[in-house]
């Protein structure tokens, strides 16, 4: 969408991704080159590209003031000071009162810069709001609910016979190219929902049905975050979008729709030991990082190798794991199907957790907080409240219920989770 | 009247009813004088002294959050910890920093600068002042309690800081300190509303009254308008938290977005509430600095009302971002790049303040400068973030903070830091030293851009606010490690201020009444000025009073001998009694509050707590109002007045 502004956007973009790299170039200062996983300045589709023009047109304005003011008060600060004693002691200057033409010629220049900005406001506020008329039909609807410290993703138009929609948390999967409507929705307090590099945050208010439209350009993977303090994990209230090409969103989409991956048991193994040593699992200092640097070398081929089957997989492990998981008290388990629901397998069918039904193939736990490895989910489960404190998992799960975990316990959990593609 | 040459108290017979006395409070000196002072030198006095406390632990806690931030991951801080500090802090800094430090000045310094003898209800005044401190003390009892401090934010956003969210007395004690502080801020500015109507020296008029003067008319017509929001809305918060209302209980049908409005009506005049004040200081250093008068005086003072007026139609831009439509959205953001044209115009006038001057460059010009620059760059950012889509980006990301320390620090703290050094002569007969008062702004300035400039670039990359900690991977650490950086510079230079500030107080160069050769009628007073303030009240003739007389001496000098002739002929100077009910007030509010908030329910002890309180505060009123508003008689010796 061209905006009203006397340079293209890309040579507006241009003259300032230079004029920061340039300065940051001659300080050595990276800071200065916003090329984070959550810049609002390298965006990915044309909501955030249309708000960062807006953002360049107000940066060239009050630049174009900043330099005409500037110059004028500094150059009146050396002109007009008193030199020495002499000069300060000096009989007064003029007492001049005011100029009523320079007052209003100043106040009419004010009002004409802020036109410049206010024009190509509204019109962005228009493009913005909601997915553009001619757009609407092919628009793909999602819905995403906050909570207490994750996004959970539900998709109307996928409908699962004694489900529901399909649910899912953590990872927004959308098909790129596409404009995608989400309903924004919170189940207990404010949080608001910012993935930058497609689009600008809008809140998800109990109680009000909220609602934006982004885009991706192209097939990505895309980091987001909580932007509305919503209590004591808010930091750590993350979520990631990616965006697949059409075909790969449908079959994206046709597996997700299945109930659970089952991994049966050889014959003839079911009471076999697991094959499995159990290492203790390494001590993690506070607050540590839960992300690593190789997965980010191409996040989306990461991501696209979540997809597949881990090798070594051991069945054994695995079937005491669903146990575990699904399995009432009195059987060994460990109620963790009260808050997860697993579809097709009985137990699990909580909905006050993220929906876990093909979590083996989310690059992100926690709220995106910490890769999907088996180091870190292992880490996750065996003491949730060090990675994110005041969960819901540690204070409405472990505690009331007392639930313990052996290492052997944690080891089949995860293999049991990561089994789940 | 009476033609004895002492103070003395009115003898009983010339009243009409007689007051209730239980005690007459008449010390001068000491512990008990502080306590019961109604003189609005010395309340402007303590209002300072507090607010300098506070604004240190403000920067503490300042300080703790960015050492949590230095680096990714890192672990000094808990997540509690953190939100704690990052509530306190904000709520510390606005309204137990500038806020009372704004007070201080325009307790002290507007009544003599429209030549009064006090303000108009002194022991309102006290009272406001001890509300003050009782309000304080309850927002921060919490440190040492097991609920801890406030931890929902400044802002108390709903449903978090409703009781399912929020179980602990935390929140309780951050409503109730808040309510006291308003409480104090309107008694405060009604008290000021009358004092700038009523109370001005003959000749005195509104269009030659000091900028400082109308911005503290200004300022108190926005609390006095602002707050009751914030009022209803903590009322409704508490009664949600204590009585099981639903206003904000999603469960039974309430809306956060109540909150979300009410908060913003009240916290968008604040921010003006909290930079008007430092506008008006920094009108009248300019002048004095340039040894000319404000460019535009009208139009100035016009902006000033203007902002303000306006200030009451741009709420929602804190709101861009829920869901409020393109309509609303739109408008919001029109009416907030309006309110760009009035602060504009302001700098404008300024900087034609200074042209064709001679400028003296002493320590309150320097701030005063810093004042201009900083404020311009925080005034560009902000009308960034009136741009709605772009707001869309910026909003709670590291862009704000950026954008709202230029504008209070670079701001609001410049132009008071300006305005101590600036009055201190005045005020305590001393003068700070020039060397290291540049030197400390110098540090300050320094170190402040260094801690905030890079969080434009923080906030553009993505990082959002309120957030304890951060993975290396994104981008954040180098500007992060170069923000607290600067902000332990910054501490260096406030540290550098204050010892500065506190030597001078007991032992700086003693000075000369008007060192600054400045243009306002407070200047023409002693310095410290006398219990008294005016001899004799003086008569007005133009605007800047103190500079027309210095050059006009000979005329002003004939027209204030036939004015002190009439004076002489009217019996003393009438001086309001002093009083310890307003201070037994505040201890009632103090201990109700605390009843209320900080007490468990359950035992019957929260209420009979609170209910001691009630009793305490309204037999103090009571008690108040009986004791009469006479006052005495000074005859001051005549003698030259120290200089």
């Amino acid at each position: 969408m061209r905006l009203f502004a006397p340079f293209s956007n890309i040579l507006r973009l241009g003259a300032f991704a230079l004029a920061c790299a340039g300065a940051s170039l001659l300080s050595g200062c990276s800071w200065l080159i916003m090329d984070g996983h959550q810049s609002t300045i390298q965006v990915e589709g044309p909501v955030a590209r249309n708000q960062l023009s807006l953002f360049l047109v107000t940066c060239w304005v009050t630049l174009v003031i900043f330099i005409i003011v500037g110059s004028i008060l500094a150059y009146a600060t050396f002109r007009f000071r008193a030199r020495n004693q002499a000069e300060e002691e000096a009989k007064p200057p003029e007492q001049g009162h005011g100029n009523p033409m320079i007052e209003v010629g100043l106040i009419g220049a004010s009002v004409f810069a802020l036109v410049i900005i206010a024009v190509p406001t509204l019109k962005s506020i228009w493009y913005t709001n909601d997915v553009p008329a001619e757009s609407k039909e092919n628009a793909y609807q999602v819905t995403a609910t906050g909570y207490q410290w994750w996004f959970k993703f539900e998709y109307p138009t996928e409908q699962i016979a004694g489900y529901g929609a399909l649910t899912t948390g953590d990872e927004l999967v959308i098909p790129a190219g596409r404009p995608v409507h989400i309903n924004l929705r919170s189940i207990d307090v404010m949080h608001s929902f910012w993935v930058p590099k497609l689009a600008g945050k809008v809140d998800m208010i109990p109680n009000r049905a909220n609602y934006l439209w982004l885009q991706a350009d192209h097939p990505g993977y895309y980091w987001g975050q909580c932007a509305e303090y919503c209590g004591e994990s808010h930091a750590v209230m993350r979520f990631r979008v990616v965006a697949l090409s059409p075909r790969d969103f449908e079959e994206w989409l046709e597996n997700q729709t299945q109930p659970a991956r089952s991994v049966p048991v050889p014959a003839g193994d079911a009471q076999a030991r697991p094959q499995a040593q159990f290492a203790a699992l390494r001590e993690f200092s506070q607050n540590e990082t839960g992300s690593s640097g190789a997965f980010e070398v191409d996040p989306l081929s990461s991501w696209r190798a979540k997809q597949f089957v881990d090798k070594g997989e051991d069945p054994v492990l695995i079937a005491r794991g669903k146990v575990l998981f699904a399995a009432p008290p009195a059987d060994g388990g460990k109620t963790c199907g009260t808050c997860h629901t697993i579809r097709g397998v009985s137990g699990a069918i909580g909905v006050q957790g993220p929906d876990l039904t093909h979590v083996g193939a989310r690059t992100t736990l926690a709220g995106s907080w910490l890769d999907n490895t088996p180091e870190q989910l292992r880490r996750w489960i065996h003491n949730p409240e060090a990675v994110k404190p005041g969960n819901k998992m540690w204070v409405n799960g472990y505690v009331p219920n007392n639930i313990k975990l052996t290492p052997e316990d944690e080891a089949a959990l995860v293999a049991f989770l990561e089994s789940l593609k | 009247m009476d033609a004895l040459a002492k103070s003395e108290f009115l003898p009983k017979e010339h009243v009409s009813q007689k007051p209730l006395v239980l005690w007459r409070p008449t010390a001068k000196t000491g512990l008990m004088s502080w306590l019961t002072t109604v003189d609005h030198k010395r309340i402007g006095f303590l209002y300072g002294f507090f607010a300098l406390i506070f604004f240190l632990v403000g920067g503490i806690e300042a300080l703790l959050i960015r050492l949590q931030l230095a680096v990714p991951n890192n672990h000094v801080l808990t997540s509690h910890q953190y939100n704690e500090m990052f509530t306190m802090h904000a709520t510390t800094m606005i309204f137990l920093a500038v806020m009372p430090l704004s007070a201080a000045f325009f307790n002290f310094i507007m009544p003599l600068q429209i030549g009064a003898r006090d303000v108009a209800f002194p022991r309102l005044n006290a009272f406001s002042l001890w509300t003050f401190v009782a309000g304080a003390i309850i927002l921060n009892i919490g440190w040492f309690r097991m609920d801890g401090a406030p931890a929902g934010g400044w802002f108390g956003y709903t449903p978090l800081t409703t009781h399912q969210f929020s179980p602990h007395h935390d929140i309780d004690m951050w409503v109730m300190g808040l309510q006291l502080l308003g409480v104090a801020s309107v008694a405060a500015s009604l008290n000021f509303v009358v004092t700038i109507i009523n109370l001005r020296a003959p000749g005195m008029t509104m269009m030659r009254m000091p900028v400082f003067t109308w911005m503290t008319l200004v300022t108190a017509f926005l609390i006095v308008l602002a707050f009751p929001a914030i009022t209803i809305a903590l009322v409704e918060l508490m009664m949600d938290r204590l009585f099981g209302t639903n206003f904000f209980e999603v469960s039974n049908g309430g809306m956060p977005i109540l909150w979300t409005h009410l908060f913003w009506v009240f916290g968008h005049p604040e921010v003006y509430i909290l930079i008007l004040p430092a506008m008006g200081i920094i009108s009248e250093i300019l002048p004095t600095f340039s040894r000319k008068p404000l460019f535009g005086y009208p139009i100035v003072v016009f902006s000033g009302a203007s902002i303000g007026f306006l200030g009451f139609g741009v709420w929602s831009h804190h709101m861009f971002t829920t869901g409020m439509g393109a309509m609303a959205t739109a408008a919001f953001s029109l009416t907030t790049m309006c309110i760009a044209v009035p602060t504009g115009v302001k700098i404008f006038n300024w900087i034609g303040t200074l042209w064709g001057g001679h400028l003296k460059m002493r320590t309150p010009m320097m701030f005063a400068l810093g004042f201009i620059w900083l404020f311009m760059i925080g005034g560009f950012s902000g009308v960034m973030h009136a741009a709605a889509p772009a707001d869309a980006q910026q909003h709670n990301s590291y862009f704000v903070v950026a954008h709202f320390h230029y504008v209070l620090i670079g701001g609001s703290l410049f132009g008071l830091l300006a305005g101590i050094h600036y009055w201190f002569p005045l005020m305590f007969g001393r003068k700070i030293s020039e060397f290291w008062g540049k030197v400390s702004f110098w540090v300050i300035f320094v170190g402040f851009n260094v801690t905030f400039f890079p969080m434009h670039f923080l906030g553009l990359n993505g990082m959002p606010r309120r957030t304890y900690t951060y993975d290396a991977d994104m981008g954040w650490a180098q500007g992060n490690l170069i923000a607290t950086i600067g902000a332990f510079i910054l501490a260096i230079g406030v540290g550098i201020y204050f010892v500065t500030m506190i030597y001078t107080f007991f032992r700086g160069e003693v000075t000369t009444r008007d060192p600054w050769d400045a243009r306002t009628l407070e200047w023409s007073l002693p310095n410290p000025p006398p219990e008294y303030n005016y001899r004799f009240t003086p008569h007005v003739h133009a605007r800047d009073d103190w500079w027309h007389f210095k050059q006009h001496p000979d005329e002003a000098a004939a027209a204030k001998a036939e004015h002190e002739k009439e004076d002489a002929g009217h019996g003393g100077i009438h001086m309001p009694f002093q009083s310890i009910y307003p201070f037994t007030a505040g201890i009632g509010l103090l201990i109700g509050g605390i009843g209320v908030s900080v007490v468990d329910p359950g035992s019957g002890r929260k209420l009979a707590i609170a209910i001691i309180g009630g009793v305490i505060l309204v037999v103090s009123i009571y008690l108040w109002s009986l004791e009469g508003n006479e006052g005495y008689h000074l005859h001051p010796e005549d003698e030259e007045p120290h200089s």
